[in-house]
């Protein structure tokens, strides 16, 4: 249909809803490289100062360092936990099942100030408080949750003939979760690591009663923010939105061809 | 037909779910390379006696011997069945190549040992060319072909298939049985195919197994079981019967009076029951006929036709005889009578058959 003026207007629309959401990612990498030490327009030249300011000073760069330890890790301890319980809930019924479920499921429920008072108190009795293991172990119980809901998600999809399949041809139990139940389950166990990144990486509550001196990214960003509005925060904005961009398109890349391509067991 | 070695033996096979007795005592012989189906209607134990068989369940009580050797207590993965599903399970993962070796590589086999076995199995389904497809881009002809040469690529001593055949469209289906039968008669292995489709079973199978509410009702060749059905269930279950139920009232030197409720009934028979006993005449739709004019005698069957419906190649009328039984008779003519006008029907007594009752 040429010329339908509502295909127009869907178009405007969808451009002004992306406009909507990336607006202020541009203002924030704009600010990064303007001159200016507060942020306004119009803007007033072009500097690197914050990037040298960020580098020189290394606290903000640090605390990147410090969650990029944490989160990945957290992730992919959580997401295996949340594989092995989502298979047994998928798989077996036992009794205390449902309370198991909900015992799993209760830390995303309680408010993280209050989550995050009795961890510090735990941890401060256990001589763990103010490291950056107190925030593993904390961010492993926090993420947990969702990495099981995504992954007992996928695994519910999976017809139950397919295990049987594996065993009659042979193979046994633990065979069968390698090369059956795992491979279904990739999808599910990647969008849940993804997911469990992404709520370790973002988690400030938590990690700000139990960091102490190692601060993860958003703990020294609040420190940086508390003093003073600094301009070196728009640059490592910026590069962790870089950070980002390059991971998202590493996985269109590489992993998405992996999952939905052709698979790599070719006898 | 059956060899003297039995492949496969069944001892009072019994599994119970809670209270729910799935399957009941079941006694079955398979031969080396006899071909078995088992038939019933939904929920009769038929799927549930082929996983007990597979391994993925385990019998209640009762022995299951497979060449001699009790194969009871052994686990499902070192069975030496394979099972073919309805739905073909098939590992959504791997393409064709790797659904088929898949058996294999659990094995300390040589690579190149496991790519012949592959190769020579598609090429036995005709799947030649399909083996770096994807899962998802095969029909459901296909996938079957996949499930089946997974299965046989393994060399089991019996395979076992779940109404492989079901989710395939007439045409398709009926290309597939005669391919399996080939496949069966090629390698000469037992097959035990279970399914509720009757033309399926009768046309494929050396010997059908009907069971009910978890027992074996009858095990005989097809064309046996069509035409001497040996209990009311079997009777009502395969083909269009007419059941009569009636008492035997009189016994002649080659035939019996049965006393029924719409009237006499003349059977042909060697072996009568005693007078008294009650029993099922049993008469298939298409041995019924309207009566000749002027016939007069023996298995007049006085009736107002209420129905016909139309089966393409023939008709299929529905008549309420005088003491309301139902009765169908089928003929490829079309019957001059109107809905709700009288009409004769009749039956030979060779045509009949006597089934003794319970009661």
């Amino acid at each position: 249909m040429r010329g339908n003026p509502w295909i127009f207007a869907g178009r405007l629309w969808l451009g002004l809803a992306y406009a909507f959401m990336f607006l202020p990612l541009v203002v924030l990498v704009l600010f990064s490289f303007q001159k200016n030490r507060f942020p306004g327009f119009p803007l007033q030249g072009w500097t690197l100062q914050w990037y040298d300011k960020l580098f020189s000073d290394g606290t903000l760069l640090n605390a990147l360092g410090n969650t990029m330890i944490v989160s990945p890790a957290a992730a992919t301890i959580a997401t295996a936990i949340a594989f092995f319980a989502a298979y047994a809930f998928n798989r077996f019924a036992f009794r205390g099942k449902t309370a198991f479920l909900a015992l799993v499921t209760l830390p995303i429920l309680i408010p993280p100030l209050i989550l995050g008072v009795g961890f510090l108190g735990l941890l401060a009795r256990i001589h763990l408080s103010g490291t950056l293991f107190a925030v593993f172990l904390t961010h492993v119980v926090l993420i947990t949750a969702p990495a099981l809901a995504i992954i007992q998600l996928r695994l519910s999809q999976m017809p139950v003939s397919l295990e049987e399949a594996a065993w009659d041809l042979g193979a046994t139990e633990w065979q069968t979760v390698k090369k059956v139940v795992l491979p279904f389950a990739l999808p599910g166990i990647f969008g849940a690591w993804l997911l469990a990144f992404t709520f370790s990486f973002d988690e400030f509550i938590i990690a700000w009663f139990v960091s102490g001196f190692q601060p993860t990214l958003p703990v020294a960003i609040y420190s940086v923010l508390v003093a003073a509005i600094d301009p070196s925060l728009n640059a490592i904005g910026t590069i962790v939105f870089g950070i980002s961009c390059l991971v998202l398109i590493g996985l269109e890349l590489v992993l998405l061809p992996l999952l939905l391509g052709k698979s790599e067991n070719q006898s | 037909m059956t060899a003297a070695t039995a492949d496969l033996e069944l001892l009072s096979i019994t599994k119970n779910f809670n209270s729910f007795v799935a399957v009941d005592s079941v006694n079955l012989k398979v031969g080396r390379g006899e071909f078995v189906a088992i038939m019933g209607p939904s929920g009769c134990g038929k799927t549930t006696l082929l996983r007990i068989l597979a391994g993925l369940e385990t019998a209640s009580s009762g022995q299951l011997y497979i060449s001699g050797k009790d194969v009871s207590d052994v686990p499902v993965n070192l069975r030496s069945t394979r099972l073919v599903w309805q739905n073909y399970a098939l590992f959504p993962h791997l393409d064709v190549g790797g659904n088929i070796a898949f058996g294999l590589t659990l094995k300390p086999y040589d690579k190149a040992v496991v790519a012949g076995k592959v190769k020579a199995m598609a090429e036995l389904v005709g799947l030649s060319d399909f083996m770096g497809r994807k899962i998802s881009q095969l029909s459901g002809g296909q996938k079957q072909r996949v499930a089946l040469a997974r299965a046989l690529v393994t060399e089991p001593e019996i395979l076992l298939l779940d109404e492989p055949l079901s989710a395939l469209d007439a045409h398709l289906r009926i290309r597939m049985q005669g391919e399996l039968r080939r496949i069966q008669r090629q390698l000469g292995m037992a097959f035990i195919y279970v399914t509720h489709n009757q033309v399926e079973a009768f046309s494929m199978a050396d010997r059908v197994v009907v069971m009910n509410k978890g027992r074996i009702e009858q095990i005989d060749a097809p064309e046996e079981m069509y035409a001497r059905p040996k209990t009311e269930f079997v009777a009502r279950f395969v083909g269009t019967n007419n059941l009569f139920t009636g008492r035997i009232q009189e016994i002649g030197h080659d035939r019996v009076i049965v006393h029924c409720a719409h009237g006499q009934v003349v059977v042909m028979t060697d072996d009568p029951p005693p007078v008294g006993a009650s029993v099922f005449v049993v008469v298939q739709a298409d041995k019924l006929t309207p009566a000749p004019i002027g016939l007069a005698g023996e298995n007049r069957l006085d009736a107002t036709l209420r129905g016909r419906e139309y089966a393409g190649s023939h008709n299929i009328y529905l008549l309420d005889l005088v003491d309301g039984t139902e009765v169908k008779m089928t003929m490829p003519q079309i019957l001059p009578v109107e809905i709700n006008r009288p009409v004769t029907a009749w039956f030979s007594p060779q045509n009949a058959a006597l089934i003794r009752g319970a009661a």
